[in-house]
């Protein structure tokens, strides 16, 4: 995909999803011209396939398959870096905010990610418990992403230091955050939301 | 025993820091004939020049050396200096301890050697230096200016404004060159034709200037002021005096079916015509090559249905002698081509483009006409094939032009901005459509033009692809244009409907025999040389001619005026003085040793020598000597370097001068 030829027309160009990511970031992608500022000061830059300047690069070609086909947003660590110093005040730390929310909800090619992952289950975690279980969090995301044994014999070390519980306690007002969760569903439906 | 002062300069640091000046000094002031030294930090300044002018008459000084920079640089601040001291100028002279010495060496003992060298052979040439007088040239206040488009429109109006007689000649019907040809113009958008029109109907109706069209320059002699150029009058076939343009002619004209050069060949016209509706003057010409009545003597319409019988096919070419004293040359530029070029031409076209032969692949100029309501399709956007609506256009870049290996290494300029500007007439055209332009780097320097480029990319949503096109053919009625985007680091293909490629900016054709003529310098690709890039960038080398516009250089029109009216500013500066005081540096012939071979005539660069008659009393030929016009020597000395006889000498640079510092080293 990084570097199959690219077809260029109104049909293969999506530029229905670069409006939604103009939308959801509120910052236009068109601004953009490219000086690479925001890449040069990225932390994360160099374990990306895509450096953030491509990432704009591609919006703007109506290519955002290619993005969310690869990991590069969600490398990000959204210390945003990369808005403070544009010189064109394209917010890009909201625009990889917009494509993970995208890539979540398209549940599509980036399902692989690990990270979305680990994402998913650590908001299913506090929904359910009020707060966070890490040993179920830890044995969920190796049962699902199917490395049974990683990171296991950090397990006794952690739970000897006290760092990992045995058994959850539950928040004991669960109601109010599932109330937090519902309402930010039903922000989302109106489009109120990420 | 001549007196002579030498004063030497610290320039700061820029001498003193690598030469000790006070050695420097005190050695001049050791040297026979040296009757006075000293150094000073800055001798430009004024307690500098003070100092010389003190020492000039207490010392009674008979000349004066300053031991500093380049002539060049201040060559005459100091004999300012020393006029004023009541010294004749040209007996004050510089060595030049700066740029020769201070600047190249690094030995501190061995640039002080030198330097005192330079000071020493410099005093045995103001030893042998004599007292000139400038000299006086009279000046014909009435210009030439040579090309009818936005330049030589801007500085004949101006000139005419200033009171001073034009003579405008353009080689065309029409004046209004390819700026008449635009449909709108960065970065304001407005329409070239009505900003244009106006300013053509004022050299028209100018009580100051002549307008010759349809005409060349066929000799130019002379010089500063008092130029003599030949002007050819092509057979236009119709007489301007009776014609009333009414265009009659051109509706009756049965050959109709003619590729209109004005439209790039796209529309079509009459063998009797005018360029475009708005032309300058009004008088149609007929085009004799394509004229039926020409080439088979049968026809004749014309002739027939012009009320006022202005139609003549006996008409000839006729020439006249016009007296100018100032030249303004602005013949402005031709694009490139990517068609196949002969062999042996420098310049090579676009194979990988398919040198031309694809109908939908046109340059910029051609958008315009497509995007002009005078245009030939009435200014809708129509590929040229079928006539259709293209819905995916390709712009490419830098064609031809920062191609070494196609002959020209320069950036054209304005391609970039005319780009920006094409995406956007398109966009607000043929709203479904997508432009995308295939770039290198944008230069958008100038008042507002960023900004416009920009708003071509984010309001007007072309899509720009850093990247270069490498292949272009044609697949059904498609062309597939295969490119790369560099950013990405992908290829990109995309089926284009219609493809512009902004082609190189060339000079006029025909621009070097031109310069020929006028006697002035172009560089290797024909654009004219300026006399100094930065600081006299509208003078020729040679005096009394001017350049404005693209015919020096790829310009936009804001560049291009400019440079007209600072070619006017100049050309009036030159008229308002009634004699021309000039440098006598200038070479002169003694004639008793002239054996008339004129070997100095042809090495001449600047066509000052002249054959001089030397008769008898009784009116018998004695012999042919050369003779330098002194209006016109440039003082360079190559005729004194070639004469066999050693019968010509450049002032101020004698031959007993030269040996003189040699001697002395």
């Amino acid at each position: 995909m990084k570097n199959k030829l690219m077809h260029l027309s109104n049909e293969t160009m999506n530029i229905g999803f670069v409006k939604k990511v103009e939308a959801l970031s509120g910052s236009s992608v068109r601004r953009c011209f490219q000086c690479g500022k925001c890449s040069a000061g990225c932390p994360m830059s160099t374990f990306m396939e895509h450096p953030p300047n491509r990432v704009v690069r591609l919006l703007q070609l109506g290519q955002g398959q290619r993005i969310l086909a690869g990991r590069s947003i969600w490398y990000c660590a959204s210390c945003e870096t990369c808005t403070t110093r544009c010189p064109n005040k394209v917010d890009l730390a909201a625009i990889m905010d917009a494509l993970r929310k995208l890539s979540w909800d398209a549940d599509g090619p980036s399902k692989e990610s690990y990270v979305q992952l680990a994402n998913r289950l650590f908001i299913e975690n506090i929904r359910t418990y009020g707060r966070q279980y890490e040993l179920r969090l830890g044995a969920a995301f190796n049962m699902k992403s199917g490395q049974f044994l990683k990171d296991l014999m950090l397990g006794p070390k952690l739970i000897s230091k006290g760092k990992l519980k045995m058994f959850h306690s539950k928040n004991k007002n669960i109601a109010e955050i599932e109330g937090i969760f519902k309402r930010i569903e039903e922000m989302r439906k109106k489009g109120e939301a990420l | 025993m001549s007196r002579i002062g030498v004063f030497v300069c610290h320039c700061g640091e820029n001498i003193s820091r690598t030469v000790d000046v006070e050695q420097v000094a005190k050695a001049a002031g050791e040297i026979p004939g040296v009757a006075f030294s000293c150094d000073y930090k800055y001798m430009c300044s004024d307690p500098g020049q003070t100092l010389l002018k003190k020492a000039v008459a207490e010392h009674k000084l008979d000349g004066v050396l300053v031991a500093a920079c380049s002539p060049r640089m201040h060559e005459k601040t100091f004999r300012k200096a020393a006029e004023a001291a009541g010294l004749n100028p040209y007996l004050c002279e510089m060595a030049n301890i700066r740029e020769h010495c201070s600047w190249v060496h690094e030995d501190r003992d061995m640039a002080t050697a030198k330097a005192k060298d330079i000071v020493k052979l410099m005093v045995e040439r103001v030893r042998k230096g004599k007292s000139l007088a400038p000299i006086t040239v009279p000046v014909t206040k009435r210009a030439l200016v040579i090309g009818g488009g936005i330049a030589g429109i801007q500085a004949a109006l101006d000139i005419a404004d200033a009171g001073h007689k034009v003579v405008l000649v353009e080689r065309e019907p029409s004046i209004g060159g390819h700026m008449a040809q635009l449909s709108e113009t960065f970065p304001t958008l407005d329409c070239s034709q009505c900003i244009m029109t106006p300013k053509m109907v004022d050299v028209a109706n100018h009580p100051n200037i002549t307008l010759f069209t349809y005409s060349e320059i066929e000799k130019v002699d002379g010089y500063i002021g008092n130029f003599q150029v030949t002007v050819k009058h092509k057979a236009r076939s119709v007489d301007e005096s009776k014609c009333t343009g009414c265009g009659i002619c051109m509706t009756k004209c049965p050959k109709k079916k003619i590729p209109n050069e004005f439209d790039q060949g796209h529309g079509m016209r009459p063998a009797i015509y005018v360029p475009f509706p708005q032309a300058v003057p009004n008088t149609p010409v007929i085009d004799r090559e394509n004229c039926t009545m020409f080439q088979s003597g049968k026809c004749g319409v014309c002739a027939k249905v012009c009320g006022p019988g202005a139609v003549d096919y006996e008409q000839q070419d006729t020439f006249t002698v016009e007296d100018v004293g100032a030249i303004v040359v602005a013949t402005g530029f031709k694009l490139y081509t990517i068609d196949r070029k002969p062999e042996g031409s420098p310049i090579q076209g676009y194979g990988e483009f398919g040198y031309g032969t694809i109908p939908d692949i046109i340059d910029g100029m051609t958008f315009e006409r497509l995007a002009s309501a005078s245009g030939p399709t009435g200014g809708k956007i129509l590929r040229p094939s079928d006539g259709k609506e293209p819905k995916q256009v390709v712009f490419i870049q830098c064609v031809g032009s920062r191609a070494r290996e196609k002959g020209i290494s320069y950036c054209s300029k304005v391609c970039c901005m005319y780009t920006a500007k094409h995406t956007m007439l398109y966009h607000h055209k043929v709203h479904d459509g997508q432009a995308y332009v295939f770039f290198m780097d944008a230069r958008t320097p100038g008042k507002g033009y960023d900004e416009f480029w920009r708003r071509a990319v984010e309001e007007e949503e072309a899509v720009y692809i850093r990247g270069m096109v490498s292949r272009m053919y044609q697949r059904g009625d498609k062309i597939v244009v295969m490119g790369s985007d560099i950013q990405v680091g992908v290829q990109v293909e995309i089926e284009a409907d219609l493809v512009v490629l902004a082609t190189a900016v060339q000079p006029q054709d025909g621009a070097d025999l031109l310069a020929q003529k006028l006697g002035i310098s172009y560089d290797k690709y024909n654009f004219y040389s300026e006399a100094h890039a930065k600081l006299k960038p509208v003078e020729c080398a040679t005096a009394g001619i001017y350049l404005a516009g693209a015919c020096q250089g790829p310009k936009d029109i804001p560049d291009t005026v400019s440079q007209a009216s600072a070619a006017a500013a100049k050309v009036m500066t030159l008229f308002a003085k009634d004699k021309l005081e000039r440098d006598p540096v200038v070479a002169k012939v003694n004639e008793k040793y002239c054996v008339g071979c004129f070997a100095c005539k042809k090495v001449c660069a600047y066509g000052a020598i002249e054959e001089k008659e030397i008769r008898d009393r009784q009116g018998n030929l004695v012999k042919k000597v050369a003779y330098v016009n002194p209006g016109v020597c440039g003082g360079c000395g190559t005729c004194q370097a070639t004469c066999p006889s050693k019968s010509i000498e450049l002032d101020g640079y004698t031959d007993e001068q030269i040996m003189a510092m040699i001697e002395a080293l």
